[in-house]
């Protein structure tokens, strides 16, 4: 594959101090292809869906059924804007739009990865972790037109996992590269051995990439008409009961009623 | 790293006509490289460091030469020599600071050459970066020359980001305290930029010294007439006194309100990647008289914010020390 007049290439390489090539960091020609490709999966989803034939959407009057407490909408929130942010602050400067980034790119680090541990020691210890694990069972779910998703549909819950593997990939190489700069609390180091240097810059940039496709899928499919009630559960909370006995399994997930 | 005994083969074109030369810096953008009086040029072409395909040489355009009027004070063409600056009668006379600062650069030889645009647009003398080791400002992942056991002792103090390369340029400093105005040209039109703007720091552009982008040429400078005849002061320290950058310069433009000092741009060269601005001496200037004790008072804000790294920290009161000789009057 080919990009301008050169192809497309997965990494970028250097030479290290002492003239040896190594790993620089993840080739951002990448961008566009990814960018490209997850909206060519969008627009070949927007003609499935439209050319399949679709019942009535379930009603959002009637009893409404607690799908996501505040402080778990909170933290979507806060995450959502954090990735946003630090999404505009990295990639904004590479396609061109130059500007003071990096302290806010950092801040915004920061902030997605205490929003991210808050978020694992509340999913750990306080909620039911199993109702977004991905098993056997999910397949059949899948496989089968019958059977209906717990809280979580098995494509949520894909979903979910990469996001979770990305976005740890994203703040742990994130958390090195944030050493090998000044802040308010250190002097940068330098420590790292070049190779190493380059490989987690690989990996910051490979997991942001990645990311970018699933965040585009992301909010394609909270926008389609007929998953808008899980977008709108996000913002305050509910879901009806008609949306409930439509689109999951009553028996497996048994939400909270909420006051109208 | 290799060396090389000769210089790459590069293409050379040597436009008459401004208009030409914006039409090669257009086609060639990245690739191109605008010659002036060569001196911060072929040292990056033979190294290798830096490869373009072809060089645009601006010396043989007469619109990019002479010293003139313009609507508000003088206008100066990028490819005059610096030595052209030093022997003008007008700008002796009404802008002293730049013909002081001119008269500062590099040795006689190289300001019998070397270019008012060529001084301004010239790339930062990190030698790490210099080496053609892949460094932020390269385009690379690390800063060599901010590390335990990097040399650092001409590296910046102020505006560090990633990279802690400063200015080279003696003029640059002249220019920002002279408040003057850079006349940038591309086959799309002209933008005039303040000489405060025209020099860039590596938060936003870390891998430029200049807001110029490719197919840009810098064709003119325009100071203004209000800082014409004002007082000035500008020195330059440097382990040689001749061929050689500033550790750290100062150039300071003072309005004097009777004997008392009115606006004022002091500016210090050799601390950032930018001339760098002492606004807060500037402010408590006003109104004091240029004296010992007003120098005293005010030095010591000089250095104000500086983050020092390994071998730079001297360079803290020398600045001090260069703003106290500016205003003892």
């Amino acid at each position: 594959m080919r990009y301008g007049d050169k192809p497309v290439q997965i990494a970028t390489y250097k030479h290290d101090v002492w003239g040896r090539e190594v790993l620089r960091g993840v080739s951002w020609d990448l961008l566009w292809l990814i960018i490209v490709a997850a909206f060519i999966a969008i627009a070949l989803h927007a003609i499935y869906e439209a050319l399949r034939k679709r019942g009535d959407r379930p009603s959002s009057e009637g009893e409404r059924l607690n799908r996501h407490d505040a402080i778990d909408r909170a933290f979507h929130w806060v995450m959502a804007a954090s990735v946003f942010t630090l999404l505009v602050t990295g990639i904004f400067p590479i396609i061109g739009l130059e500007f003071a980034w990096l302290d806010i790119h950092w801040i915004a680090g920061i902030a997605l990865t205490l929003v991210v541990v808050l978020h694992i020691i509340r999913s750990v210890f306080f909620q039911d972790l199993s109702s977004m694990s991905l098993g056997p069972g999910d397949l059949k779910e899948v496989l089968s037109d019958k059977q209906k998703p717990g809280k979580y549909s098995p494509a949520q819950k894909g979903m979910h996992a990469a996001v979770t593997i990305l976005t740890l990939l994203v703040i742990a190489s994130g958390l090195v590269m944030f050493s090998m700069i000044d802040t308010p609390w250190w002097d940068r180091s330098n420590a790292l051995p070049e190779t190493t240097l380059g490989l987690v810059f690989f990996v910051h940039g490979l997991s942001t990439l990645c990311l970018i496709g699933l965040l585009c899928l992301h909010i394609y499919f909270g926008l389609r008409p007929e998953k808008l009630f899980y977008t709108r559960s996000m913002i305050k909370g509910w879901i009806s009961r008609d949306e409930l006995l439509a689109n999951h399994d009553p028996e497996r997930w048994t939400p909270d009623k909420t006051p109208n | 790293m290799p060396s090389f005994d000769v210089m790459p083969e590069v293409q050379l074109y040597q436009p008459v006509e401004l208009a030409d030369a914006l039409k090669l810096a257009d086609q060639l953008g990245e690739h191109g490289w605008l010659l002036g009086g060569g001196q911060d040029t072929y040292g990056w072409l033979k190294d290798r460091a830096k490869q373009p395909r072809a060089m645009i040489d601006l010396n043989g355009i007469e619109a990019l030469h002479g010293i003139r009027d313009s609507d508000d004070g003088l206008e100066i063409g990028a490819a005059s020599t610096l030595r052209d600056i030093i022997g003008n009668d007008r700008i002796n006379r009404e802008f002293g600071l730049l013909a002081q600062a001119a008269g500062r650069v590099a040795s006689p030889q190289i300001r019998n050459v070397g270019t008012l645009g060529g001084n301004l647009s010239q790339d930062t003398r990190c030698w790490y970066y210099r080496r053609g080791l892949d460094c932020y400002r390269a385009g690379g992942n690390i800063c060599y020359a901010d590390g335990p056991e990097a040399m650092n002792r001409e590296h910046c103090l102020f505006g560090a980001s990633r990279c802690v390369a400063v200015s080279p340029s003696d003029t640059a400093t002249a220019l920002v305290a002279l408040d003057a105005s850079m006349i940038v040209q591309s086959v799309d039109g002209q933008r005039k930029i303040a000489a405060e703007d025209f020099f860039v720091g590596p938060d936003t552009h870390i891998t430029q010294m200049t807001a110029l982008d490719a197919g840009e040429i810098l064709t003119a400078v325009r100071i203004p007439s209000r800082w014409a005849g004002k007082h000035f002061y500008f020195e330059k320290v440097a382990d040689r006194n001749v061929w050689d950058f500033a550790l750290v310069s100062i150039a300071a433009a003072i309005s004097m309100d009777g004997d008392l000092i009115g606006d004022s741009r002091i500016v210090c060269g050799g601390v950032a990647c930018e001339p760098h601005r002492l606004k807060q001496v500037e402010r408590r200037a006003r109104g004091k008289a240029l004296s010992v004790e007003t120098a005293d008072e005010l030095a010591p804000l000089a250095s104000q914010g500086a983050n020092p790294i390994n071998y730079n920290h001297f360079k803290m009161p020398l600045m001090e020390n260069l703003v106290r000789r500016a205003l003892r009057g």
